[in-house]
């Protein structure tokens, strides 16, 4: 009994620790390699409008349902966005994302699944305007797995409050 | 003949010179709030067909979806006798919105104003309304149904015309329809979802960008990176002398002869149609319809500001799709062509960037293609513009005496 409420407060810890890592890491650009690793290997990022959610409508934003398909969004926002410029290094629209979080909460299953949720509004700081942008609000529902070294991302979910986005997405949210 | 009696749009006509060249286009038409104001009249309200949606969006009795043309906001509805309507979305009293959101079911109870409670049927009609004592003696509730748009299908994609002038359908979009079999079929879609993003840009620059087959291998790199080409193709403008729609097809290399820069390669893969042919269609003035890889999608461009131009992205599969290939164009659809697709989005930075300094003055020009007159152009030239701005002209009373 104490071991598995100690087990269980570590998990929640734990998981809240992945989150703050996410966030250090989709807030810079620089590091977009290091997204990938955050997830694990037979992990989905969905990002999906609430309407489309609770509809039971299959278009989502961005459905990276393989881990491949996770790895390639770095190569696409990388290699394929030329807008802005063309090497890696350069951001589309020289654009800085900011992700204010929280609150952040951690619930366990019966199977022992943490799901860790918290709600998030990303703002962009875009060259081409003087003003900061709320890009996106919303909720995220994930689930972490704990079967690594490290916990990691089975599943993220990115709900959008907005049926309509205020821009286009560059970066993870 | 005194200046006051004419149409304001013919005084915004001789404001903004239109060089005498039909290859350029002068840059205050993005600037300008007085002619924003006066497109929603002359252009979305002119005898044009507006694309406002596809009947599998609303398959159900009492479905509606709510959708702008132009400025004004409609409710696209199935009836309970199944028959689409396009109804004003104003109640006919004080002028309330009667529903927000996107999309709904009214079969049970219709629409209920919440000013003063008056309410509709799903066909328009006022049924009811409250506390109607010492009304004048000649009210009559049939008279005051929503005011209603003139609504035609093709193959399941539903138009609407706010002006009796508008000729038929079928005549309005003439040669287009050959693109639109293509894409639609017998019209049996299933509709998937929609997605809709704001773009910072001047709607008439959203949509001259679908008629210009130049900027696509320069902007969209991926399709550089990938070495996807297109082998042949044409841009054609149906019915240019008076509509100006587009019309551009092409075939594409397939996924097998491309660099396989993604792990996943689904993304630029044709597996439900027998080649890798495609259309790309702009349905003047502000519909768009294609058939790009295995994505069938529709976009509903609905000016917002002068610089704001909301664009829904509707996707469809067919109501036969195994659950594979409609798995496959889940993944597809927004992935290629979306607001965070490895496409579309550098048409949002470039755009916008030509709204931001539309403010310089001077003229836009449009040279690829334009030693040819008329259409057919090859599919990478941008000459299919002109045919756009002189449906324009001619709807805004711009002088276009100069062809």
């Amino acid at each position: 009994m104490l071991t598995s409420l100690v087990d269980a407060q570590g998990r929640k810890q734990a998981a809240l620790e992945l989150l703050v890592r996410y966030i250090r890491i989709v807030d810079d650009p620089r590091r977009l390699a290091e997204w990938p690793d955050l997830f694990g290997d037979s992990a989905e990022y969905v990002v999906i409008t609430r309407e489309n959610h609770e509809r039971g409508l299959p278009i989502a934003v961005i459905r990276d349902d393989t881990k491949d398909r996770i790895i390639d969004r770095v190569t696409i926002i990388k290699n394929f966005w030329g807008a802005g410029g063309r090497a890696e290094d350069h951001h589309y629209n020289e654009s800085w994302p900011r992700h204010i979080v929280g609150p952040a909460w951690v619930e366990f299953t019966e199977s022992g699944e943490a799901r860790l949720g918290a709600n998030f509004a990303v703002y962009a700081t875009v060259q081409v305007d003087p003003e900061p942008r709320l890009l996106a609000l919303g909720e995220y529902q994930d689930v972490v797995d704990f079967s690594g070294e490290i916990p990691k991302f089975k599943s993220k979910k990115v709900i959008l409050d907005t049926s309509v986005l205020q821009d286009v997405f560059v970066y993870p949210l | 003949m005194a200046e006051s009696v004419e149409p304001p749009r013919f005084d915004l006509a001789r404001r903004i010179r239109w060089p005498q060249e039909d290859n350029k286009i002068p840059r205050e038409i993005f600037t300008d709030p007085d002619l924003f104001r006066a497109e929603m009249d002359g252009v979305f309200t002119g005898p044009v067909w507006v694309l406002v949606g596809h009947e599998s969006e609303i398959p159900k009795p009492g479905d509606y979806k709510t959708i702008s043309m132009g400025a004004a906001p409609v409710i696209v509805i199935r009836g309970a006798n199944a028959r689409v309507s396009v109804l004003v979305n104003a109640c006919a009293h004080r002028g309330t919105r009667l529903v927000e959101g996107p999309s709904g079911n009214v079969l049970r109870g219709g629409f209920r104003c919440i000013y003063h409670m008056w309410t509709y049927d799903t066909d328009g009609r006022l049924i009811a309304v409250s506390l109607p004592e010492d009304f004048p003696q000649e009210f009559r509730k049939e008279d005051y149904g929503l005011p209603r748009a003139r609504v035609d299908t093709y193959r399941g994609a539903i138009f609407a015309t706010l002006n009796d002038d508008a000729p038929p359908l079928l005549e309005y979009l003439a040669e287009l329809t050959g693109g639109l079999d293509k894409v639609l079929e017998d019209g049996a879609l299933e509709f998937l979802g929609s997605i809709r993003v704001i773009f910072r840009a001047n709607w008439k620059l959203y949509v001259e960008n679908i008629y210009d087959g130049y900027h696509v291998t320069a902007l969209h790199t991926g399709f550089q990176v990938v070495r996807l080409r297109s082998h042949g193709g044409e841009r054609l403008v149906p019915n240019y002398e008076r509509n100006g729609h587009l019309w551009g097809r092409s075939r594409s290399t397939p996924v097998n002869q491309l660099t396989p820069a993604l792990r996943d390669m689904s993304l630029f893969d044709t597996r439900t149609k027998p080649t890798t042919d495609h259309n790309m269609m702009v349905v003047f003035p502000s519909g768009v319809v294609t058939d790009y890889f295995d994505t069938i999608q529709m976009r509903y461009v609905i000016p917002l500001e002068l610089d704001r131009t909301q664009i829904e992205f509707a996707f469809f599969g067919r109501q036969h799709d195994p659950e594979e290939a409609r798995l496959h164009r889940v993944r597809q659809g927004p992935e290629v062509l979306g607001p965070a697709g490895a496409i579309t989005l550098e048409d949002a930075a470039a755009l916008e960037r030509v709204q931001l300094s539309a403010t310089a003055r001077g003229e836009n020009v449009v040279l690829k293609g334009t030693p040819k007159r008329f259409p057919p152009y090859r599919h990478v030239d941008e000459a299919p513009i002109r045919h756009f701005y002189q449906a324009y002209r001619r709807l805004m009373g711009f002088h276009s005496d100069d062809h």
